[in-house]
């Protein structure tokens, strides 16, 4: 079988398991039913794929279609071989996680057959978004991973929050749906075809009018992959979805966006040096306000969803890097710049499923994950503990975890000084800066979440908690978790899939001047390998030795009556760093105050962090609102603002006619 | 013959510098104080006694200050500890400097919170804090030695380099960045006094609080070993004779540590500590440094 018809033949595979996950009478036969089509359509792909990461040609099909399509190109290069490697593989673990995640609701007789149906329908989106080249099959694709998504969230359709969580996704996704429609059809204009290949040949040729269509795709892009400031439905849908939804949206669906992103950079050729620092700029500002974000939500989802947006962000600043590398005809920095990039969109997938799997088990266990409310889990969940902790460091980017390989790439890229003037290194540096700061906060809020649901006491009596987390569930975070690991000692595992994508953007490392990522990273790699074997061996023969010791309580530091509801809250433990970025920040405070010596009522101060962009978007509707609704009532009380619309009427008409008649 | 030296400073040093900031801080108060190795008596001792832990506590908090000496000397291993050059060196090692002390510092802080103690949380919460706004100083410092000198590493870029007006100024704000970054991070005065008895205004010693016996020790010896690489730093920066890689330059390395080592006792026993509301402003002032550092390079013109 050729590799192309290896791809497609996962398509009917998939769409038969949907099928059957529909139509199959039991709940663990739909179970079934999806993770072996998926485990089989993920083989075919895999298989299929193999040669293009091997350095060959493209896998390239035909087929004839009817009108309006006419025929659709498949073409599976590097790029798309890279995304589709992982993407797949990651999906079949999530749906082995939605067996055990969604066990309790499977007892209460609820049908899980369009959910594992969905997530069939899933992994056909992503074969069809990376290796289509046809502008409408490409849409096709896009809504059914945005639909699939959608329904996935809204599992728990009763409440009403969860109704409104979704509606808020589905909106969201369908304002980038039409910003990309607009780009296509501008596209098409110009060209007359849907292809991409004709896209490409427009775009390559006319390297000065691409400002709007620019635009246009990056907000598109920016949407589905939630930046700043077109993140306002993330934090709410990663913590109304089942976990897996949340993980599968984070780490694996949205990185379509960024994927969209990289093809169409590839088909305009190369770039402008002003769209690379748009990018860069763009994608600091996401990474500083997506940490920010994470440092002060009470919610544990909530908190991994703001990190989707810094990690996307951090993406995106090294993709600015290599477009500036490829601009200015430096492919060191293009290779580092990408190559960092797309390292970042593997290892962010791998840590944010984990740590979004772990924050699932906590749920199941203790039906809450709101952090002032949890404390002391690590006892009780200990393997849920443990990778929520592997996930956690590798999400702060910390040695010797896969998160920090792909930053220092970045950093590389950064601080080496590549710019063609003194101002462009100055910035350069600046940029490293913020991702350092980006770091630290990050490394705050992995600290915070972590230590407030693990460590310590339990907080809040009333939780009764469950057990950890069954086979089901912990054999992905397992996976994934191995993955972190060997990803931060052994990184040329994934360089294998980064490398040949970056041929793409036509640096061979066979060329002068350009480098071999893995040369970059082996003096740190080895750097983390000692790091991770001096630790390992340290820790191992400090646990056996495990000499005298004896139990007391925690010092009160004489106070000897402490509780539980003593310890350090979460709201306690950022409050200096929301206090310093408070305009980024913005909390909404609720208090009553005792006022006298001997308060008659009872008092009470609540916090909560709200997101600065959405409450500033319902501020304006609300006043626009108030506006139209002052004017209106006006109109009839004063005639002239009735004969003053009527002028103005007459006026635009007038225009448009004599517009009309020159 | 350099890795020799580079790993017999890390080890004695450490101790040296502890001992000499005592020493001093000592004699100011009218005491004489303190044998200089006091510090390894006390390592010693701690290590052979036996462990209290917590109730609440869990292996994270056994594991913690592991965690912490590790780190410490994984960083004090791209530095020149001897003024010549460093046991590791490789581009962009300060990254790695810089994200193993971060390691260190989570370790810490999660070993804080395992204890449950809300005077813990306190502290982690202002180290997290304080950190937040440091880590950019220590990148900005970098980069801007890199675009000046072309180097890659903190071997290569941390020499005086005064050749021109713009470079002057760089390398005092470079100091005085660095200097702050070295004050928050081996938590001394006026940033944090190590001495202190009231829990509520400590940061890095009630972290420790908890901690007893072996765990104590090596808490210790990874802030004391903390202490001597940002010194080093420090003293590369000011050392006219770094990078010759002479013995003269050994001995004005190790001379610049004692003498900063000085200095720092002399500040802790003269000047209070600053409130904790000011502190936040003060490593802006680090910041700022950094910041002038970098900006320094746009008067270099062109490339470097």
């Amino acid at each position: 079988m050729t590799s192309s018809a290896l791809l497609l033949t996962s398509i009917p595979v998939l769409l038969v398991g949907a099928a059957l996950a529909v139509g199959l009478r039991a709940n663990h036969a739909r179970a079934i039913a999806a993770l072996v089509t998926q485990a089989i359509a993920t083989l075919l792909v895999l298989a299929s794929i193999v040669p293009v990461l091997a350095g060959d040609a493209s896998i390239e099909v035909t087929w004839p279609w009817p009108a309006p399509i006419d025929q659709i190109a498949f073409r599976v290069d590097a790029l798309g071989a890279f995304f589709l490697a992982w993407s797949l593989p990651m999906t079949f673990l999530g749906t082995l996680y939605a067996v055990g995640y969604l066990r309790p609701y499977f007892s209460a007789g609820r049908n899980g057959g369009p959910h594992f149906a969905l997530l069939n329908m899933t992994s056909v989106a992503f074969v069809l978004i990376y290796s289509v080249q046809n502008a409408l099959v490409f849409l096709i694709g896009w809504e059914i991973a945005a639909v699939a998504a959608w329904l996935l969230v809204i599992w728990d359709y009763r409440s009403q929050k969860i109704r409104f969580a979704g509606f808020n996704y589905l909106v969201s996704t369908h304002v980038g749906l039409f910003v990309l429609v607009a780009a296509f059809m501008l596209l098409h204009s110009y060209t007359g075809s849907m292809d991409f290949a004709e896209f490409g040949r427009y775009l390559s040729s006319h390297p000065g009018g691409q400002g709007t269509l620019f635009l246009l795709l990056g907000i598109s892009f920016a949407l589905k992959s939630a930046f700043f400031p077109f993140h306002t439905w993330l934090p709410r849908a990663h913590s109304a979805a089942p976990a897996h939804v949340s993980a599968l949206m984070s780490g694996v669906i949205h990185k379509a966006g960024l994927f969209g992103f990289l093809r169409f950079t590839l088909l305009g050729g190369r770039p402008e040096a002003w769209m690379g620092w748009a990018v860069l700029i763009f994608g600091a500002t996401s990474a500083i306000f997506g940490v920010l974000y994470t440092a002060t939500q009470r919610d544990l989802k909530r908190m991994l969803g703001y990190s989707s947006t810094e990690n996307v962000g951090i993406a995106a600043m090294a993709f600015g890097l290599g477009m500036l590398g490829w601009a200015w005809s430096n492919p060191a920095l293009a290779t580092l710049g990408f190559g960092g990039g797309l390292l970042h969109i593997l290892n962010h997938a791998l840590f944010k499923c984990s740590l979004f799997y772990a924050a699932g088990a906590v749920y199941r266990a203790t039906h809450t994950i709101d952090l002032e409310r949890l404390g002391g889990l690590a006892r009780r969940l200990p393997r849920t503990a443990v990778f929520f902790l592997i996930g956690g460091l590798a999400m702060a980017a910390l040695p010797p975890f896969n998160g920090f390989v792909s930053e220092f790439l970045i950093y590389s890229g950064l601080l080496s000084g590549a710019a063609p003037t003194a101002e462009g290194d100055v910035v350069l540096v600046c940029a490293a800066a913020v991702l350092a700061f980006v770091g630290a906060v990050g490394a705050l809020s992995t600290t915070r979440a972590f230590g407030l649901a693990f460590l310590g006491a339990p907080r809040d009596p009333s939780i009764h908690v469950g057990e950890d987390a069954p086979r089901s569930m912990a054999i992905p975070m397992a996976v994934h978790s191995a993955g972190i690991l060997i990803l931060g000692v052994y990184p040329d595992v994934a360089l294998v899939l980064v490398e040949p994508a970056l041929h793409l953007f036509r640096f061979d490392p066979g060329i002068a001047g350009a480098l071999d990522l893995s040369v970059v990273l082996t003096p740190v790699v080895w750097a983390c390998r000692a790091l991770a074997l001096v630790l390992g061996v340290s820790m191992v023969v400090a646990w056996r030795r495990r000499a005298r010791s004896s139990a007391s309580v925690t010092w009160g530091c004489g106070y000897t009556a402490g509780t539980a509801r003593m310890q350090y809250t979460g709201s306690s433990f950022s409050a200096q760093l929301s206090t310093l970025f408070r305009p980024a920040l913005p909390v909404v405070t609720r208090e009553h105050l005792p006022t006298e010596p001997f308060p008659r009522h009872a008092s009470h101060l609540s916090t909560n962090h709200v997101d600065a962009v959405e409450r500033r978007m319902f501020e304006v509707l609300g006043q626009g609102e108030q506006f139209v609704h002052d004017t209106s009532g006006r109109i009839p009380e004063q005639p002239r603002f009735a004969f003053a619309f009527g002028l103005l009427a007459l006026v635009v008409v007038a225009l448009v006619a004599i517009g009309e008649v020159l | 013959m350099n890795v020799a030296a580079n790993i017999v400073a890390m080890l004695v040093m450490p101790i040296v510098l502890a001992g000499t900031i005592t020493r001093v801080k000592s004699r100011w108060a009218g005491r004489r104080g303190p044998p200089i190795f006091q510090l390894a008596f006390d390592l010693w001792r701690l290590a052979r006694k036996s462990s209290v832990y917590s109730t609440v506590t869990t292996p994270v908090f056994r594991l913690g200050p592991i965690v912490v000496l590790v780190t410490a000397l994984a960083s004090a291993c791209v530095v020149p500890l001897v003024g010549t050059t460093s046991l590791v060196s490789f581009p962009f090692d300060f990254v790695w400097f810089a994200y193993v002390w971060s390691f260190g510092r989570v370790a810490l802080m999660l070993g804080a919170l395992d204890t449950g103690s809300s005077f813990e949380g306190m502290g982690a919460s202002r180290e997290a804090t304080f950190a937040t706004l440091l880590e950019p100083v220590l990148f900005l410092v970098a980069g801007a030695l890199c675009l000046h000198s072309g180097a890659r590493s903190f071997s290569q870029a941390l020499v005086p380099q005064l050749d021109s007006a713009p470079a002057l100024v760089m390398w005092v704000a470079a100091i005085i960045a660095l200097l702050v970054v070295v004050q928050v991070e081996a938590a001394r005065m006026p940033i944090d006094d190590p001495t202190t008895h009231l829990e509520l205004t400590m940061v890095h010693e009630v972290m420790i609080l908890d901690h007893s016996g072996p765990e104590l020790a090596l808490l210790q010896l990874g802030s004391a070993v903390k202490l001597f690489v940002g010194v080093s730093v420090v003293a590369l920066l000011l050392n006219p004779l770094a990078g010759t890689g002479s013995l003269a330059a050994v001995g004005a390395h190790l001379g610049l540590c004692i003498a900063i080592a000085i200095a720092i006792g002399m500040s802790e026993s003269l000047i209070a500590r600053l409130k904790l509301r000011v502190i936040p402003q003060y490593i802006v002032v680090g910041l700022v440094a950094g910041g002038i550092a970098l900006l320094s390079m746009l008067g270099r013109g062109g490339q470097g």
